[in-house]
């Protein structure tokens, strides 16, 4: 699996081995052509999208999707992890690639407000359509945010002002709702799988 | 009376919890509590005006998807089938575009069923994140225990004791069959079949007897446990399973004669919603359903977890990937189970059946990945842990989920009776769909 | 007045009085015996709690139904909402006049009461549009629209397959028909083509499974029964197993010989005695056909609706012009 970094050089730029998944972490820019070469290259031939999920790493302020692929040449999974800024949620949709990734990608909307550029169809998919905030954000108080919804009105996509991001750093401090993030470990250059590898 | 006292007044409980909550939110430096339709919320905006007279949909559509499908041409009806329909398989709705009977559009309007399994699992410790997890897909409760177990293990690093990894493997199977039998049930009464399901009930009433005995609870079984099973099961509930054996050939026997040669039931289900190996992994379907339709993936074979690579047994498919292909997919499933589990029953061995586990789980921080072979296809979850009691992320991947995308692909140009019959084939379960 | 004139009239009346009472028992002991027999071919016990093996339980669903509370929609078509289960109760009961149960018993003894037979529960159509057009509710709409195109399909084979019998015998009475069965065996020995095409043809005219269609509950929810509730859904009801008595009864009346047991009739019963043994015997064979569709019930699936159109057109209707046309031949040719 040493085979992504070398054909990859510039996009990949962390990579865990776990003791069942590589970890391979690519730039919110080049996801889709990452993924694009890893379905339809027979070296790696990844044609399985087994999950797409996102992440909250709200300290560090950027989510994190998750994609993980089936591969079955090797047979491996592989799991993509790509930054996207909290500010600013926007990452390109894969559903040109898969298709199923449209309810993955409606999903991760829905429940943590992140964007995705291309989706044809990207709405509330869980929520009601006129719900206006993101449930699975760790900085969601449910009385607040439940009462946002009824019939409230819609919550367009352009609309960053329904998001409300600074509720997160004004009122909570960040320290005290997730201790102990992992992600400064990673920063350190330190890999989480050397750490969680099993005694 | 004394209630009329004035001097004595008892507040209302509820009263008192708002009174607290009040207390509690001043001390967090937050405002006061808004409620819905108090007109905090944003002001009624110019693009809205006008959509009550309408109809349907009462608020501008988001997409160009959505705004297509609720633009109707000439002879054109918007039929909704659900949240309150007889054979929806739970509470979802399919917004469906009819031009006579034949559908022209679909929807899949989902959110019904919905509780926040993944965010309540984020505040649960690692033990009670196995029992939060069982009512997702109320069908194959051990598979939804399963995945997560061997996620944690990977997260805390134990080892599971072989006997433990038997007694999982024998009750994931169980749960298959009865799930698979179901499915048979299922489908036969989405067509007015009324007779199946009710056998394919005795098959699941005798299998989660045998379960509960086992696991004490006979639907949500809560079973598994981090590094091992909950019980160890005993002689007797060997001799049962036997008995089982042979009461479940009988009643899936039955159905197989009432359904697979039916001349009603294969005409109405040959070369219906006919799905592609290429449509069909573009989708993300998995399981049961993709191997319906040829591509020979299952996570037991191709990445094999528990003990899965000791036991002998073929991936099946068939080639053409209709609903009779995902019915005739079942069927040799079961049989395929029954067999896997008298193999785990000739191979198991003695010992321990938990490992030493601690009992409130601080695994280090990390990331795991489990993904298994639900009765509907690849069951993933993939958790984060940050070092403390309770997992930082638990995201969980249900195969009916995804697998409802392939209706709005299917089922435009056939009939209303169709989508039953196509969404019953694909077997989605709303408990697992809507988290 | 005349006082034959008279005494018609009070025949009429109190024959017409007697078969709308004998309606509730007849569709009650058909519910039960859907309900018992199901629930036996499932491994299921059934109705067990109201009187002796809960043969009670279709008296008690009957209260329910009237104690129920009886609600319009507010965009209901309220007198077209109103009428139409009665259309459809009254199509029902009314084809009853002229099934002859026994000897001598039979309300309306008429010379066409074959083609009066037809005419009337045709009727019932209507009453299934209406309800499903007048309830302002789409599903009631699909299945108004289902039963309408079902039934106009179903009533041509239906209709043609018995007109073999009518030529055999030579009339259009059913207590003639039977006469002729008495004297050459039953009709069931020269109409083998003609007996399935009815079977089918009435089992859908009925809206029975496999052909329930119209309230096909998996896919329209209860078609054009969605909207009613209480005494008018109750009409629905006892209709649609009130025509499955009937067309039962018209089978066996065309081609199993009616009230004549399987030997030859003991001529020494005359009057009141051979009522009674022609009435058992009828009821007998009208019972075993009623178990018939409800054997099929708990068995079949349902077919799909092209599929439904498609057999009427391409296979029924064939079968029951060859089934015409060869009947018409032998009986010019031997003469029988």
């Amino acid at each position: 699996m040493r085979l992504l970094l070398d054909r990859f050089p510039g996009t990949v730029s962390q990579l865990w081995t776990d003791t069942d998944t590589v970890e391979v972490q690519v730039p919110r820019g080049q996801i889709v052509d990452t993924l694009r070469t890893l379905r339809d290259d027979d070296d790696f031939g990844f044609f399985f999208l087994a999950d797409a999920a996102a992440v909250d790493y709200g300290p560090q302020n950027w989510f994190e999707v998750v994609y993980h692929l089936y591969s079955d040449r090797h047979p491996a999974w592989l799991r993509i992890r790509v930054r996207v800024d909290r500010k600013s949620p926007h990452i390109p949709t894969v559903t040109d690639l898969w298709e199923g990734a449209m309810f993955h990608e409606r999903e991760m909307y829905d429940m943590m407000g992140i964007v995705f550029d291309g989706n044809a169809d990207l709405r509330r998919i869980f929520m009601s359509p006129d719900y206006r905030s993101f449930p699975q954000r760790k900085d969601f108080i449910l009385p607040d945010d439940a009462a946002d919804s009824a019939a409230a009105g819609v919550n367009p996509l352009e609309r960053p002002e329904t998001w409300d991001l600074s509720r997160f750093t004004d009122a909570l401090p960040a320290t005290e709702t997730h201790p102990g993030s992992d992600e400064t470990a990673v920063e350190a250059g330190e890999t989480l799988a050397d750490k969680s590898r099993p005694r | 009376m004394t209630a009329t006292d004035p001097d004595v007044r008892i507040p209302d409980p509820i009263e008192l919890d708002e009174l607290e909550e009040e207390r509690l939110r001043a001390a967090a430096g937050l405002g006061p509590r808004r409620v819905a339709g108090d007109g905090a919320g944003p002001a009624a905006r110019p693009e809205y005006a006008g959509f009550d007279q309408v109809g349907l949909p009462d608020r501008p559509p988001q997409t160009e998807r959505e705004q297509r499908l609720f633009t109707l041409n000439e002879g054109e009806m918007l039929l909704n089938m659900g949240p309150q329909h007889p054979s929806t398989h739970g509470v979802m709705r399919l917004l469906v575009k009819v031009r006579g009977e034949v559908i022209t559009d679909l929807d899949v309007v989902l959110g019904y069923l919905h509780r926040g399994i993944e965010k309540l699992c984020e505040n649960a410790t690692y033990t009670t994140v196995l029992t939060y997890v069982d009512p997702m897909d109320y069908m194959s409760a051990m598979h939804n225990e399963h995945a997560p177990a061997i996620a944690f293990e990977k997260l805390y690093g134990i080892e599971v004791p072989r006997r433990a990894e038997y007694i999982r493997a024998l009750v994931v199977e169980l749960n298959r069959v009865f799930s698979h039998g179901l499915m048979m049930g299922f489908l036969a009464l989405d067509m007015g079949g009324l007779t199946p399901i009710l056998y394919g009930f005795i098959n699941r009433d005798e299998t989660v007897e045998l379960l509960a005995a086992i696991s004490g609870q006979r639907m949500l079984f809560n079973f598994f446990r981090v590094g091992g099973v909950n019980w160890d099961v005993n002689d007797e509930f060997i001799n049962r399973l036997s008995r089982w054996r042979s009461n479940v050939e009988k009643t899936i026997g039955d159905n197989e004669l009432l359904l697979t040669q039916n001349e009603i039931f294969t005409g109405r289900t040959k070369g219906l919603g006919v799905l592609t190996a290429r449509d069909a992994i573009s989708l993300g379907v998995s399981g049961p359903n993709l191997r319906a339709s040829g591509v020979p993936f299952d996570v037991r074979k191709a990445h094999p977890y528990s003990i899965y690579d000791e036991l002998e047994f073929d991936v099946i498919t068939q080639p053409q990937g209709d609903s009779y292909a995902r019915y005739m997919q079942r069927v040799a499933e079961i049989k395929q189970s029954i067999h896997l589990i008298d193999q785990i029953v000739d191979k198991m061995p003695h010992g321990p059946v938990q490992a030493q586990v601690p009992g409130i789980i601080r695994p280090r921080p990390g990331r795991a990945y489990a993904a298994i072979e639900s009765p509907r296809g690849l069951y993933s979850v993939y958790a984060i842990s940050d070092g403390g009691p309770n997992p930082y992320r638990f995201r969980m991947r249900d195969p009916s989920y995804i697998t409802l995308q392939v209706m709005p692909k299917l089922m435009p140009g056939h009939l209303i009776a169709d989508t039953m019959a196509v969404m019953a084939s694909l077997d989605p379960i709303m408990g697992g769909v809507d988290k | 007045m005349d006082l034959d004139l008279l005494l018609g009239v009070g025949r009429f009346v109190l024959a017409t009085t007697l078969l709308l009472l004998l309606t509730v028992p007849t569709a009650f002991i058909i519910i039960y015996l859907e309900l018992k027999v199901i629930a036996l071919m499932q491994l299921r016990i059934g109705p067990n709690r109201v009187g002796p093996y809960g043969v009670f339980q279709s008296a008690i669903h009957g209260f329910k139904v009237l104690a129920k509370e009886d609600f319009t929609p507010d965009n209901a078509d309220r007198p077209i909402f109103t009428m139409a289960p009665w259309m459809v109760f009254m199509a029902a009961a009314m084809s009853m006049l002229v099934i002859p149960f026994a000897p001598g018993l039979v309300a309306l003894d008429s010379e066409i009461s074959v083609i009066y037979f037809f005419a009337i529960i045709g009727l019932s159509v209507v009453g299934l549009l209406v309800a499903g057009w007048a309830s302002y509710n789409k599903y009631s709409l699909l299945g108004g629209l289902r039963s309408a195109a079902q039934m106009v399909s179903y009533e041509i084979p239906l209709t043609l397959s018995i007109v073999g019998v009518v030529i055999l015998t030579g009339t259009l009475s059913f207590t003639e028909i039977i006469a002729w069965q008495h004297a050459h065996g039953w009709a069931i020995l020269w109409q083998w083509i003609g007996l399935p095409v009815f079977f089918i043809a009435s089992t859908a005219e009925i809206n029975r499974t496999p052909f329930d269609m119209v309230e096909a509950d998996s896919e329209i929810v209860a078609g054009f029964a969605t909207e009613y509730s209480g005494m008018r859904f109750g009409f629905f009801f006892f209709a649609e197993y009130v025509s499955l008595f009937i067309m039962s009864a018209i089978l066996v009346t065309l081609f199993f010989g009616g009230w004549l047991a399987p030997w030859p009739f003991p001529a020494q019963l005359s009057g009141f005695g051979g009522m009674i043994y022609g009435l058992f015997w009828f009821l007998l064979k009208t019972y075993f056909f009623v178990f018939v569709s409800i054997w099929a019930r708990a068995t079949l699936p349902r077919v799909r609706v092209d599929q439904l159109m498609g057999m009427a057109w391409k296979v029924l209707l064939p079968l029951a012009l060859v089934n015409l046309f060869v009947t018409a031949i032998v009986v010019l040719v031997f003469g029988l």
